[in-house]
């Protein structure tokens, strides 16, 4: 099945008489007799924009790495205008005029924009061990400007919003390899969790440096490549397994690449969307809710079995919502009901014993504890439950004792659920793939059985055929029973999941729509109410 | 299809391995046991006294009991990323309130209970303060050292308190168990019991996971504070402990006797394998830290190394140890 697709490579372009910027040839890379990478070669011409795609663990981080001379080849070679180069980690990287947009913000948030736009070249901009903070700050300005970026470098980092940060990071990459004519930038996973102005914004800017960089692109929102790139490699298991230009490629011609099938229509299985009685008693219901600026007078009811979406525009509130309802931040005013109980919870863990659970954005800080493992994370919410501990009997019953056997039993139980692929219970959760990972998050909640969940873009971050099993995961939760608030910056999947999709804007949430399989709003219909 | 991401899966997971597992992680895991046997090994050359019962047991475990009870104190704050200061003063004050209720009050072995307690709850105070107020354990208890110490000096004038009660000894000193002082047996049975706590209790799960990412467990639903507090408690509890053994095999207690403890126990506990970034390693592994003191202190006693010596050697070790064990994951919380 991936045999047509691997032969469709090389002779995309004509061209051929200029040398490439930039060469990879034969590329390997293994780790103790794994091979992450096999015999890679591509090429990037100057002034082009390559897509790079593939599911998590395809390798395309490793190719990153061996390219920022993170790590170093077992075999092949990398070659920059025709020289083959070795490259000694990224300070050499950006010598030979390739830098990297990282996933992961890399800035101290406490220095000013223009002190970490030149944070390793602070001792160039010192005169007898003095720095010039104004010319330092102008060429930085002059560097933003240039982008087209608006942001005033003088305001600390901290007070830059996501989206700020983020175009920070590309006009780093930009000035420091800014010395080479035409550097590559490799732009890795840019637009995650991007605002759709700020990535309309950065595709702009990248559209206009054409001519003065060429740009490898990596994501997982295969629309975004395709709408950015003038050629796209696709990697799988360690091997390129296709190469295709974008005037030709589709969005299921690249999943079909990258996964070795086509994905089935119903990505979001809205076959299995149930029906819900809006007259029954609501499971969870939010009434007035007030919080300082970031929400005004919210009231909804959530039903059993039901999916509410809530979508909007960055700053709308409906993160801050979703904390609101697990307890995690209190509301000025206003109440939250669960199954006709009033609760006024002045922590998460109140909330927790009438069955909420919380799917945080953020599942690497807010979600896991990633140095611990499978049963470790697992189990946190259920500790001291009887799920996971025993009582003595007698005097002792005010004691729970953990029972190791039950835990592993339990986290087994889950992982077979949710079918994690770990290699075992005893792993380590930072080593799983991301799409793993989050299902580790939604376990905590499934062995806790809480039913009704607040998740915050669930899908974020992971790859294709991982968010199509996080959406059965979903679909089975709801199933039995379980009700979702299921908050999201990607419409099509909020659109997809939803029977009712709320829309706020502003603090408010100004409309409920109606989103039943066979007649689910558009797209614009809601951005329309959004903005 | 599941051969395929089940084949990616293991990739992944070798290239973490092949990544993180370091010679570190074996250092830290094995380290003290290899340089416990090697001190064992190079003081029986050197000694012909060193390996026998009554030198392991009356000098080695027996000196190194106040510093176990103390280094058992501070493993979990530390375990959950916070640390415990004040736990020399919390020996001297205990130990004081012990030796005054015996001498001049007459409570007998009521006195050392009565000492555990005050320490239970000086480290509440402690742990309130910490997490109620959220001033950093660091500031709350080095605050609490110096008014704990400055109480203790104002009760006392001073000086030692002395005391004749030969029962209140013979709770340290005895042996019920023939060629084992009591002390020692007091010992390992808090060590059993707090091993116990940190795996079998919620409470010791909690320290683990707050010391990872306190985030995560407060959006998980675990009552964060509760368990902060709890963590002065047990060490409140545990000084309180030590206090009052130290005072019982004394039959006096001093301000001042903590003193050197605190640096001691911290070079115990990372020696063991609990990194001062928190989440890794546990009670457990604290004793192998104290015997690596306890044996080093003991051996170059008997080779006749001079005590100013001893203290620049424990000095080297406490910095070469804390180097080789600092957890790289999260160096970067480490201020």
């Amino acid at each position: 099945m991936v045999a047509n697709t691997a032969s469709d490579a090389a002779t995309v372009e004509p061209t051929g008489d200029e040398s490439p910027r930039l060469r990879v040839e034969g590329l390997s890379k293994s780790f103790r007799n794994v091979d992450a990478l096999t015999d890679v070669s591509l090429r990037i011409r100057t002034g082009e924009v390559v897509g790079l795609v593939g599911e998590n663990g395809a390798g395309k981080s490793t190719l990153l790495k061996l390219l920022t001379g993170i790590h170093q080849p077992t075999d092949g070679r990398v070659v920059v205008d025709g020289e083959p180069v070795e490259i000694d980690g990224p300070r050499d990287a950006a010598q030979h005029g390739i830098a990297i947009v990282k996933q992961e913000q890399d800035v101290v948030p406490n220095l000013t924009g223009y002190e970490n736009l030149y944070l390793g070249r602070i001792p160039d901009y010192a005169r007898g061990g003095v720095i010039d903070g104004d010319r330092m700050r102008e060429e930085a300005q002059q560097v933003v400007d240039d982008l087209g970026i608006a942001l005033d470098v003088s305001e600390p980092v901290e007070s830059y919003s996501f989206n700020q940060r983020q175009m920070l990071e590309v006009a780093k990459a930009f000035s420091e390899s800014i010395h080479t004519d035409n550097p590559v930038i490799l732009l890795d996973e840019p637009t995650a969790g991007l605002e759709e102005d700020s990535r309309d914004l950065l595709f702009e800017r990248i559209a206009e440096l054409r001519d003065q960089a060429s740009f490898v692109f990596v994501s997982h929102e295969l629309d975004e490549v395709l709408e950015v790139s003038d050629r796209i490699y696709v990697l799988k298991d360690g091997t390129l397994v296709g190469e295709q230009s974008s005037e030709e490629a589709t969005e299921s011609s690249l999943q079909q690449a990258m996964v070795g099938r086509e994905t089935a229509d119903e990505y979001y299985r809205v076959s299995r969307q149930r029906s819900v009685d809006g007259d029954a008693d609501a499971v969870l219901s939010v009434d007035g809710i007030d919080r300082g600026d970031d929400l005004a007078d919210v009231s909804f009811d959530l039903h059993e079995g039901e999916i509410f979406g809530l979508v909007g525009v960055e700053g709308c509130g409906k993160s801050a919502l979703g904390r609101v309802l697990c307890g995690v931040d209190a509301p000025d005013s206003g109440s939250i009901r669960v199954r006709g109980e009033t609760v006024e919870a002045e922590s998460m863990s109140e909330m927790v014993d009438v069955g909420l659970g919380y799917v945080p954005k953020d599942r690497k800080s807010e979600g896991l504890l990633l140095y611990q493992s499978l049963p470790m994370n697992i189990s946190l919410p259920s500790i001291g439950t009887d799920r996971v501990t025993d009582r003595l009997a007698g005097i002792g019953s005010a004691l729970a004792l953990i029972d190791h056997n039950k835990e592993v039993a339990m986290t087994e139980a889950a992982i077979e659920e949710l079918d994690i692929r770990a290699p075992g219970v005893d792993t380590l959760v930072h080593q799983l793939s991301g799409g793993n990972q989050q299902k580790v998050v939604l376990g905590k909640w499934l062995v806790r059985e809480s039913d009704i969940l607040v998740v915050d873009n669930v899908t974020r971050g992971i790859d294709v055929a991982a968010k199509e099993e996080v959406y059965r995961v979903c679909r089975d939760l709801v199933e039995d029973g379980v009700s979702l608030v299921f908050i999201g910056d990607e419409l099509p999947e909020v659109i997809g999941m939803s029977n009712r999709i709320g829309v706020m804007k502003k603090g408010r949430l100004v409309d409920v729509v109606d989103a039943p399989p066979g007649d689910k709003p558009t797209e614009s219909e809601l951005i329309a109410e959004m903005i | 299809m599941s051969e395929r991401t089940s084949q990616s899966a293991l990739r992944e997971r070798f290239e973490s391995i092949a990544e993180d597992r370091t010679l570190q992680d074996w250092v830290i895991d094995l380290g003290p046991f290899a340089l416990l046997a090697v001190l064992m090994v190079g003081f029986s050359i050197a000694s012909p006294v060193f390996l026998t019962f009554s030198n392991l047991v009356d000098n080695v475990l027996r000196n190194s009991t106040i510093l176990l009870l103390v280094s058992l104190a501070g493993t979990f704050p530390i375990l959950q990323q916070s640390i415990d200061l004040s736990i020399e003063s919390m020996v001297g004050i205990t130990g004081v309130i012990a030796a005054i209720l015996v001498s001049d009050h007459q409570f007998g072995a009521l006195a050392l209970l009565a000492a555990v307690l005050a320490g239970t709850v000086l480290g509440a105070l402690n742990g309130i303060v910490f997490a109620k107020f959220k001033i950093p354990s660091f500031l709350v208890t080095l605050g609490s050292l110096s008014i704990l110490s400055g109480t203790a000096l104002l009760m006392t004038g001073g000086t030692s308190v002395p005391y004749r009660n030969p029962g209140v000894r013979q709770i340290a000193t005895g042996h019920v168990i023939p060629g084992v002082p009591n002390l020692v047996v007091w010992g390992l049975l808090v060590y059993g019991a707090m091993v116990f706590v940190a795996f079998k209790t919620p409470f010791g799960r909690y320290c683990y996971a707050l010391g990872e990412n306190e985030n995560v467990a407060d959006l998980s639903g675990v009552d964060v504070d509760r368990y902060k507090i709890g963590a002065f408690v047990v060490s409140g509890l545990l000084c309180g402990t030590a206090g009052a053994l130290l005072t019982a095999r004394t039959a006096s207690a001093a301000p001042g006797m903590g003193s050197g403890l605190l640096l001691q126990s911290i070079a115990a506990i990372v020696m063991g394998g609990t990194a001062l970034t928190g989440g890794v390693g546990g009670p457990h592994r604290t004793l192998l830290g104290v015997l690596v003191i306890g044996v080093l202190a003991n051996g170059m006693n008997l080779v006749g190394i001079q005590s100013f010596v001893q203290d620049i050697v424990l000095g080297f070790v406490v910095i070469i140890a804390v180097a080789m064990s600092m957890d790289r994951r999260k160096i970067d919380i480490v201020k």
